[in-house]
């Protein structure tokens, strides 16, 4: 299957490039064999348009973050395919994992050093990433002795310098506290629409996604599969406690009360 | 600015001047109260115990013999160390190693080098390698504790640290230089630490019972002082031993240790 995966030829996939960043189709992830094993996504299809944002909404085991590291190429699927055209994709985690022996600087700039960047180019691109995350007067500090929410936007830049144009986000706000968490959905829908980066953000917050998104996937439990898709038309900038955020957020909710209550029966 | 770090650095050492200072009263007390050996022979105070470190300077004795006692510990140290690294890296890595020698290395860990003495005396020093009798016995003391060291950094390292690494596409030796190697350090020098406190009493040990043809060492000077019934001379070889190990550990490794943890945020102030 991973053969499959690996071999299919690169020019089937060019011709969708320009509107495709990720296609899943049919990718099912199954742990353990036998009677023990267990499915956590099953059959799972979706087309992410180049420049998207998408939330993938579920309850916690609904395979929402599986789904992510098998698009990060962190894990790899049972069956199905999993093309990502535009790039290889840049991640984030719900913890920050700046490494703790390295300044803010020199963690954002890992990735470039890992490309072999030159010394001038490598400071001109992390200058521009901290002033983005507005980290630039932390440059020289330690991880440690930055807030929360300061971590996670380290962990953005970071991602940002990967240079990707495909950003996986598992979760990344959901230790924060709820002003710093608002603050960082400014500046991730800001940045998202200066670079025009694709992003897929895992999220069990629904108004988080619907305040970030231009689609919502709702993924059902046990096993994990696409479940009602919704397009969010409504303008941006958006606020948590707009009255359309608020609605729509609502209709979500209704819906995944059921298929958690369903899932509990 | 220069008299609040005066201040600073003389409330640090306070404590432990205090501490010495109640030390050598007790130690003085025992003295003025009369202990003596079943054979008679007096407890020398510390004043005798310091004289006595005079005189053997003066007798151009105590400088070799500490040279060459340190000249056996850093070499058998540097020893251990290669070879503890080599092997830590070998079972952290090698899961089948693991399996075979991951428990008997905290044996050997926890195993008294001591032990080692007499057969490193019936292989080697019989056949006229005293100076790698020593070696044997200060290696075996402290390789273990540098090979736990990185074994066990190595599997406190967050699983996120190698998740980050795929995910920035780090391989080889790329994975090494920017992830593993820093990740371990703080691991490795309280390995390292421990280690030298294990090295450094093996091999007072193994001069105490071996001796050797190329030269006294502290433990020689101790054992003469049994020998010849020279209690002061005893107590200066036993305060220059003392005296070695903390300067080590203080000079060395505790500083070290320090900077490293502070840097990562895992120690006060």
């Amino acid at each position: 299957m991973n053969l499959a995966l690996r071999a299919r030829p690169r020019l089937l996939v060019a011709e969708e490039a320009d509107e495709v960043a990720v296609r899943l189709a049919g990718v099912t992830k199954v742990y353990g064999k036998g009677r023990g094993s267990v499915t956590a996504l099953d059959d799972v299809s979706l087309d992410v348009g180049k420049g998207e944002f998408v939330c993938i909404l579920g309850a916690s085991g609904c395979g929402k973050s599986t789904l992510l590291s098998l698009i990060a190429g962190l894990d790899r699927a049972t069956a199905g395919r999993i093309d990502t055209p535009v790039a290889h994709p840049a991640v984030m985690f719900q913890e920050p994992g700046l490494l703790p022996w390295l300044t803010v600087r020199r963690n954002v700039e890992l990735p470039l050093r890992l490309r072999h960047s030159a010394d001038g180019e490598r400071r001109v691109i992390v200058n521009r990433l901290l002033a983005m995350v507005k980290l630039i007067d932390f440059a020289d500090s330690r991880p440690h002795e930055l807030s929360g929410g300061m971590r996670q936007r380290a962990a953005l830049a970071r991602a940002l310098a990967q240079d990707s144009q495909l950003l996986l986000m598992d979760e990344p706000f959901a230790a924060l506290d709820a002003i710093t968490r608002d603050s960082l959905h400014d500046d991730l829908t800001r940045i998202w629409g200066d670079c025009g980066n694709t992003i897929i953000f895992v999220t069990h917050n629904v108004r988080e996604a619907v305040r970030l998104a231009d689609r919502v996937v709702l993924m059902t439990s046990r096993p994990g599969r696409v479940g009602r898709i919704w397009d969010v038309d409504i303008p941006r900038p958006r606020t948590l406690d707009s009255a359309d955020v608020a609605a729509l957020a609502t209709e979500i909710t209704a819906t995944l009360r059921l298929e958690v209550s369903s899932d509990d029966r | 600015m220069t008299t609040a770090r005066l201040a600073r650095a003389g409330r640090a050492l306070l404590p432990r001047v205090l501490a010495i200072a109640l030390l050598t009263g007790a130690w003085q007390l025992l003295v003025v109260i009369g202990v003596q050996s079943p054979t008679g022979v007096p407890l020398p105070g510390p004043g005798d115990a310091v004289g006595a470190m005079a005189d053997l300077t003066r007798q151009g004795l105590l400088l070799p013999a500490l040279l060459n006692t340190i000249t056996r510990a850093a070499t058998g140290y540097a020893l251990a160390l290669v070879i503890g690294t080599i092997i830590g890296a070998a079972v952290a890595r090698v899961p089948l190693l693991r399996s075979a020698v991951g428990s008997l290395l905290a044996g050997l860990q926890a195993l008294p080098s001591v032990v080692w003495v007499p057969i490193a005396a019936l292989f080697l020093v019989a056949g006229g390698h005293d100076e790698n009798a020593m070696y044997f016995v200060v290696v075996m003391g402290a390789f273990p504790s540098i090979a736990m060291g990185v074994m066990s950094s190595y599997d406190n390292i967050p699983p996120l640290t190698f998740r980050l690494a795929r995910s920035l596409g780090a391989k080889g030796p790329q994975l090494y230089r920017h992830f593993i190697f820093s990740a371990l350090l703080p691991g490795y020098v309280a390995g390292m630490k421990q280690a030298w406190a294990f090295s450094w009493r093996s091999l007072m040990a193994a001069e105490l019972i071996i001796g050797s043809l190329a030269g006294a060492g502290l433990g020689t000077l101790l054992d003469n002082g049994r020998a010849l019934l020279d209690l002061p001379e005893m107590f200066a070889a036993v305060l220059t031993i003392l005296i070695v190990g903390i300067a080590v550990d203080d000079v060395i490794f505790s500083p070290v240790e320090r900077a490293l943890l502070r840097r990562r945020g895992l120690l006060a102030a």
